[in-house]
């Protein structure tokens, strides 16, 4: 059935501005992009160890306990565990007691092993494609990647890691524009906050999800 | 995240709804839709296929040195300046958790239970097809003509070859996915996102992206062509999109409410970086990334009481 007058009046208009816009828009737009460096060292890190990590996580070879033990392993190898530990309590990094400190590096490392692996395990069986990456200083490198496979669209993920030659580390992972890392760091201080600044009550919450 | 056009469509001389629509099926996905289920699975719903985003297009890497990004950034909002509304919006955030909970989750993990996974993904290829016409009107507003062409060549071979949508011939024929909305139109053009909004029936949005949603709910050729929500059509599309949405987000959204501290802060930011994320691919521009070296400063302790004051624990 045609469509009735009035719509076909609407479409048409739609179309003329649509036109018009499209052409101002080309003739005015340059995106505001930045080339930026690349790092032929960080990519190469990236698409070693993050296959690693995929590849144990797809190994039906091992049992649940043997993948737990064999992803700890690879995350201290190629993770920041440090630096991510200080970086998700925010500001209160800052401020937090030495004995808390240790009691929440203790907690927050066994929560982050069941959430890392849980995301990441998302992608078992598929293989990681590296497509670029930016160095945003020499020694501060987001690489692009896509994990391919699994009969789905592929899946950007993004590594941010830190380090030099061929020492890098991981310090955060992005799937699908969202920081885990960032997101986390978020996650805690609002819940800090929430108690007046009381970093056990953190501490405690982050010990009942790891439970669950 | 389109299905809340269909909600605000309200052009007038559209018919109402008939008899014979499903009400209840078209009750219960709208609600779906409403308590942000769309919005979350759109913050973690596989994005198109990578554009060689111009930020990743490396230059040589003799360049590195110069070429780098400078370290100083701006300095991110703090939590109170993006959500401002803080109180109102975990209000809302408890009474959508409420009906998710109550009505929208059951009827979604019923869906899930009873449809084979094979016809869920196509349903929501078919979901996704009837994007593409939005994602060419919006490309051709941000001028980028290849993202049009593109999305209206795929939503021509998927509607033909792929029968309707339900198989993606078009991205096997090297036509990959690429999503384009108003809101992200906007941040093309150097509007800012706003404050943070969680709305009751809505979830969460920022004031750009809430303007986006109702521009594109007015322009998508696909309800203007075929009477917007009023058609069988349209409650019809409203309906399996707003299941396909929340079903493919109930993972994730099972995940945050077990592992998360804050689930109300983890998907602010969650959203908060997906949509910038979206713009991104739209300006090329380089992302802005806090500082793993230097923990941010504590701020004074009159707005740390004043930040735990808004921030009512919902779990």
């Amino acid at each position: 059935m045609p469509p009735a007058p009035a719509r076909r009046h609407l479409l048409t208009r739609l179309g003329g501005v649509l036109a018009l816009a499209g052409l101002a828009a080309a003739a005015r737009a340059q995106p505001a992009a930045r080339r930026s460096a690349r790092s032929p060292e960080a990519e190469a890190f990236v698409a070693v160890q993050a296959q690693k990590v995929l590849s144990v996580l797809a190994d039906r070879s091992l049992s649940l306990g043997q993948k737990q033990q064999a992803f700890r392993r690879l995350i201290d190898q190629i993770a920041d565990v440090p630096k991510i530990t200080n970086f998700v309590l925010g500001k209160y990094a800052r401020s937090i007691e030495p004995t808390q400190r240790a009691r929440f590096n203790t907690v927050f490392r066994t929560y982050a092993e069941t959430v890392y692996q849980t995301r990441i395990s998302e992608f078992r069986g598929e293989t990681l494609k590296v497509t670029g990456s930016v160095a945003r200083t020499p020694g501060d490198v987001v690489v692009a990647s896509l994990v391919l496979g699994g009969g789905r669209d592929p899946i950007p993920v993004s590594w941010r890691v830190l380090g030099a030659g061929a020492a890098w580390k991981v310090v955060d992972v992005q799937i699908r524009g969202v920081w885990l890392a960032i997101t986390q760091q978020q996650d805690f201080v609002s819940t800090i906050d929430n108690a007046g600044g009381d970093i056990g009550v953190l501490i405690a919450q982050l010990q009942r999800n790891s439970r669950t | 995240m389109i299905t809340r056009r269909d909600i605000v469509e309200t052009r007038p001389g559209a018919d109402r709804p008939r008899a014979g629509t499903p009400l209840i099926v078209a009750l219960g996905l709208t609600l779906s839709v409403a308590l942000g289920g769309a919005a979350w699975t759109d913050a973690v719903e596989p994005s198109p296929a990578p554009e060689a985003s111009p930020a990743l297009q490396a230059a040589p890497a003799p360049l590195a040195a110069a070429a780098a990004i400078p370290p100083t950034m701006p300095t991110p909002p703090t939590a109170a300046q993006k959500d401002p509304w803080r109180g109102f919006n975990r209000g809302s955030y408890a009474f959508n958790g409420f009906l998710d909970r109550a009505l929208v989750r059951p009827i979604a993990r019923a869906y899930m239970k009873i449809t084979p996974s094979p016809i869920r993904r196509g349903l929501g290829r078919v979901v996704d097809n009837l994007r593409e016409p939005s994602t060419v009107l919006n490309s051709s507003l941000q001028g980028r003509p290849k993202q049009a062409v593109r999305a209206g060549a795929r939503f021509v071979i998927n509607s033909t070859v792929g029968v309707l949508g339900v198989f993606d011939v078009a991205s096997r024929a090297g036509l990959e996915r690429s999503r384009a909305d108003f809101g992200q139109t906007l941040g093309r053009y150097g509007v800012d996102t706003g404050p943070y909004l969680y709305l009751p029936l809505v979830g969460p949005l920022n004031l750009r992206d809430g303007v986006g949603q109702v521009v594109d709910a007015l322009t998508d050729p696909i309800s203007l062509a075929t009477g917007g929500l009023g058609s069988d059509f349209g409650a019809g599309r409203l309906g399996v999109t707003a299941l396909d949405y929340r079903a493919s987000a109930d993972a994730t959204l099972e995940a945050i409410a077990q592992e998360a501290t804050d689930p109300y802060a983890t998907i602010q930011s969650a959203y908060l970086q997906n949509r910038e994320s979206v713009v991104r691919e739209a300006t090329g521009a380089p992302e802005v990334l806090p500082d793993f070296e230097d923990p941010p400063e504590l701020p004074a302790p009159a707005e740390t009481v004043a930040l735990a004051a808004l921030s009512e624990p919902i779990y």
